[in-house]
């Protein structure tokens, strides 16, 4: 399966400044292994050394927030978009 | 000292949207073209402690940041209120500055009757002050 994955700014230092990339796997958790063999850094930015999703990122799978699906093992379908997003938060 | 120019009708909506949100702390984006402060997007704080943080409900962050991704715009500033401290970076704001494209916008509520407004750049933990410009509407 092939999927878009959106970089936000803080990420794009991982992936020569590039927006978006493209990655592959049937769940999300493949696809954040497969671009991160492609771009080193990404997983470890995004995923916590536990396995879960870091609680300052929010991750979507088109529209919806992962977290309500089914987290890093979502599976995903050729022509989705996995979007991520830092929270926007402080103090 | 580099700048950040905000239209003032803009700075007034900001502070509106912290005296609304008082004694929580509001939060939300301002968009636009690059560098320009264009449209004040309005963001829920889902934080579970709202007086001392702020957390945006991350499906309004989506719906927004989608529109600036079509309309082809940057997340010019983030701003938040503080409303029992000065309008400067927290240290929980330094460890969640998470968008180094963006102008950290504050107001402080501190003194209610006369609110502030200041702006900074946070990058790799560190805190810079720009000079906030409120720019007259054109007659």
């Amino acid at each position: 399966m092939a999927v878009e994955v959106r970089v936000p700014t803080i990420l794009r230092k991982h992936t020569d400044g590039a927006k978006a990339i493209e990655g592959a796997g049937s769940t999300i958790r493949e696809v954040l292994a497969d671009v991160d063999a492609k771009h080193p850094g990404m997983r470890a930015a995004i995923v916590t050394d536990d396995g879960e999703l870091h609680r300052f990122i929010n991750m979507y799978l088109n529209d919806e927030d992962v977290r309500f699906l089914g987290s890093l093992e979502t599976p995903v379908s050729d022509g989705d978009v996995i979007s991520i997003l830092p929270a926007v938060a402080g103090g | 000292m580099s700048e950040f120019r905000i239209p003032e009708a803009m700075a007034r909506a900001l502070i509106e949207h912290a005296q609304a949100e008082y004694p929580k702390e509001c939060c939300g984006i301002i968009a636009g073209p690059p560098g320009e402060a264009r449209e004040v997007f309005r963001l829920t704080n889902i934080d579970p402690d709202p007086v001392m943080r702020y957390n945006a409900d991350p499906k309004e962050l989506k719906h927004v940041t989608d529109q600036v991704y079509d309309r082809d715009w940057d997340i010019v500033s983030i701003y938040h209120s503080h409303t029992h401290s000065p309008a400067f970076p927290s240290a929980t704001d330094v460890d969640r500055a998470f968008y180094p494209e963006a102008v950290y916008t504050l107001v402080s509520l501190q003194d209610r009757q006369h609110p502030d407004l200041r702006a900074f750049r946070i990058l790799d933990g560190r805190i810079e002050e720009l000079t906030v410009i409120r720019e007259e509407d054109a007659a």
